[in-house]
């Protein structure tokens, strides 16, 4: 059966559906390899998970309406229009067990985009109102609140004042003028404040002109996380708006990945962008003020405990940010630090980012793909692991918790603001 | 109609048939693909899309196919992996190497090259063979591929196998008469041909769309391929 809301799933992925998605699918060749590189499949060994089949619903579309192959097949009942049933089916699939890490696009033979294909498979979940619920209910959060954990204005000034107070570590707010406007996340605003203190201190120690907003607070998309293009844009324009009002240079986006792929990439395609004003990530910039000399670090400040660096899917394999932390560690910690195999553009997911980890029912998944990170941390015997995404830290923290796990887990900032000189 | 007859309609008629289809229906297929319509991606670049493009061609092309361990992924799966790069690398050299087919080339073009050694041919067109079977065991006993392969999957599997197979026995002169082998080999020659713009095995026209695109968006972003 056909309802209204599968019409406007298909309606988004034949919009969707440029020389630029149609060109992938046709050179898919079926060949399955995409499931070796998926951390879902993997741990879990369901055959759904394999990244070319989370496709189905757009290369259905796609073939169907566009293609004399895809309609012959039709014909000959050799597949089937999409019906409200595969869309719910799949629904669980694109957002319960894929983190849009895109490992997969980097082992198929063929090269097929496939994390920002399976973004377009969201798309038409989220165009049908089949998000999962709880996904959809931080959404609405971040949509009226301001914040997918809720986080009202009120609520966001206590918790700047409070960090501010007890860390010692000043903060600017709304300050008109600065050269850049730093957007945390709420995740670190509630969960993490000692890694949004860090950065602070690390800020005013090089002496960078900074500032917060009020009202470009929030640096998380989850209208990216579910795809859903308008809330895309809204959460973004509000920090660009922001940005707009300080007139300030750049801005700079704290340890999220999924906020640093929505506004350095995605951005410029999706809206009108501030002319002049660069995207950079927290971990670059701190590597750029280390090596103008603007910061001063110790050198070992963490030799001692094996550490080692954790590649998160949007910063570093999509973001291209690898060489800067790992210099970086190498300064804090050059007789310790060690990589995990595969590393760097070849890393393995921590299963919680592209929303996974706020949605409840995917918690096995998440724990599932988890074992395979703890084996690579046990591997090396690492003691500690640094990371420069709150949303990676999130998972890491909750399941190092979950698997009672003798390893601390660190944001690269909070170890920076340590080793300041 | 006797095998000699069936020889001249399969080398003539059909033949150019097949062609006409193959050529016509990729042609479709490829503008139909471009008329959807390409965005400019405005995105500033972090690194260089030419050599994103160049690298994921060159480690492609001559390293990744061989060598499943460079990248650690493939360890549940190497087999799978080298016999379909070693299918391709068979494919490629009796195609441009065997000593009939540059015989082909050289009327289609009109110039010609030296071709290998038989027993070098014997080899290649032994191991496409051997890749083919290997990779059939593995798509009916793997759980991804059980999912994914549907009816028109088994087509593109027989249309390359006959030919390949046929050709072998051809140029080994085994158990056939020459009019009879060489007519099946040009009969399921043609049928690959006439098939190949209805089915996948057309990725080879879309490699260069995909493989490119890789290449570029991992270049822009400053990461290796």
């Amino acid at each position: 059966m056909k309802s209204q809301k599968t019409q406007s799933a298909i309606n988004t992925y034949l919009k969707e559906t440029g020389g630029w998605v149609a060109s992938q699918l046709e050179a898919c060749t079926r060949c399955g390899i995409c499931a070796e590189a998926c951390h879902f499949y993997q741990a879990l060994g369901n055959p759904e998970y394999a990244p070319v089949w989370k496709l189905e619903p757009l290369r259905r579309a796609y073939e169907q309406r566009f293609t004399v192959a895809g309609k012959f097949k039709l014909a000959l009942g050799l597949d089937k229009k999409l019906a409200d049933s595969d869309l719910e089916h799949w629904s669980k699939i694109v957002y319960e067990a894929c983190t849009v890490c895109n490992k997969c696009a980097h082992v198929c033979p063929m090269g097929i985009q496939l994390g920002p294909l399976i973004h377009a498979v969201r798309a038409g979940m989220a165009a049908a109102g089949l998000v999962p619920a709880d996904l959809a209910e931080a959404t609405e959060k971040q949509k009226t609140i301001g914040s997918p954990l809720g986080v009202t204005d009120e609520l966001w000034r206590e918790r700047i004042d409070w960090i501010t107070d007890e860390w010692e570590a000043e903060i600017p707010v709304d300050k008109v003028g600065a050269e850049s406007l730093v957007v945390f996340t709420s995740i670190e605003l509630m969960k993490f404040p000692d890694n949004l203190a860090a950065i602070a201190k690390i800020l005013n120690k090089a002496g960078e002109s900074w500032t917060v907003s009020s009202t470009g607070r929030e640096v998380v998309n989850f209208g990216y996380f579910e795809a859903d293009e308008e809330l895309t844009r809204l959460f973004m324009h509000r920090v660009f708006k922001a940005a707009e009002e300080l007139g300030v240079k750049r801005i700079i986006i704290s340890e999220c990945g999924h906020a640093y792929d929505a506004f350095r990439w995605a951005a410029p395609n999706l809206m009108k962008v501030p002319k002049g004003v660069e995207i950079v990530h927290i971990s670059e910039y701190i590597h750029h003020l280390w090596k103008t000399g603007r910061l001063k670090l110790k050198e070992g400040a963490f030799d001692g405990e094996t550490i080692t660096f954790h590649d998160s899917c949007k910063i570093q394999r999509r973001g291209g940010i690898i060489k800067q932390p790992r210099e970086l560690l190498r300064q804090l910690a050059p007789k310790s630090f060690v990589e995990m195999t595969p590393n760097k553009e070849q890393s393995l997911c921590c299963g919680g980012g592209g929303g996974v980890i706020s949605i409840k029912e995917a918690d096995a998944n998440r724990y599932a793909v988890f074992e395979m990170k703890m084996a690579q941390l046990q591997e090396i015997q690492a003691k500690a692991v640094c990371m420069v995404c709150s949303n990676c830290r999130l998972q890491f923290v909750d399941s190092v918790g979950h698997f009672n796990l003798p390893i601390k887990v660190h944001g690269l900032a909070e170890l920076v603001s340590k080793a300041l000189i | 109609m006797n095998w000699t007859e069936i020889l001249n309609f399969s080398r003539g008629p059909l033949l150019h048939v097949a062609m006409i289809i193959f050529i016509a229906g990729l042609s479709y297929r490829l503008v139909r693909v471009l008329l959807l319509g390409w965005e400019r991606d405005k995105a500033k670049n972090k690194g260089s899309k030419f050599w994103g493009a160049i690298v994921n061609y060159l480690k492609g092309l001559v390293v990744l196919p061989f060598i499943p361990w460079v990248r650690r992924t493939f360890r549940h799966n190497e087999l799978t992996f080298i016999a379909g790069g070693l299918f391709h690398l068979s494919l490629f050299v009796i195609l441009a190497f065997g000593t009939a087919h540059i015989m082909v080339w050289k009327s289609l073009c009109g110039f010609s090259w030296k071709g290998l050694p038989t027993p070098i041919l014997a080899f290649f067109s032994a191991t496409g063979i051997i890749s083919m079977v290997i990779l059939l065991l593995n798509r009916l006993t793997q759980p991804v591929l059980k999912l994914l392969t549907r009816f028109p999957v088994w087509i593109n599997w027989l249309v390359v196998f006959l030919p390949m197979i046929t050709g072998f026995i051809m140029a080994r002169h085994l158990w056939f008469k020459y009019e009879v082998i060489f007519s099946l080999h040009l009969i399921s020659v043609s049928l690959l041909l006439i098939w190949i713009p209805f089915g996948r095995i057309s990725h080879f026209l879309f490699y260069f769309f995909s493989k490119t695109i890789h290449g570029a968006q991992a270049g822009k972003r400053a990461v290796t391929p």
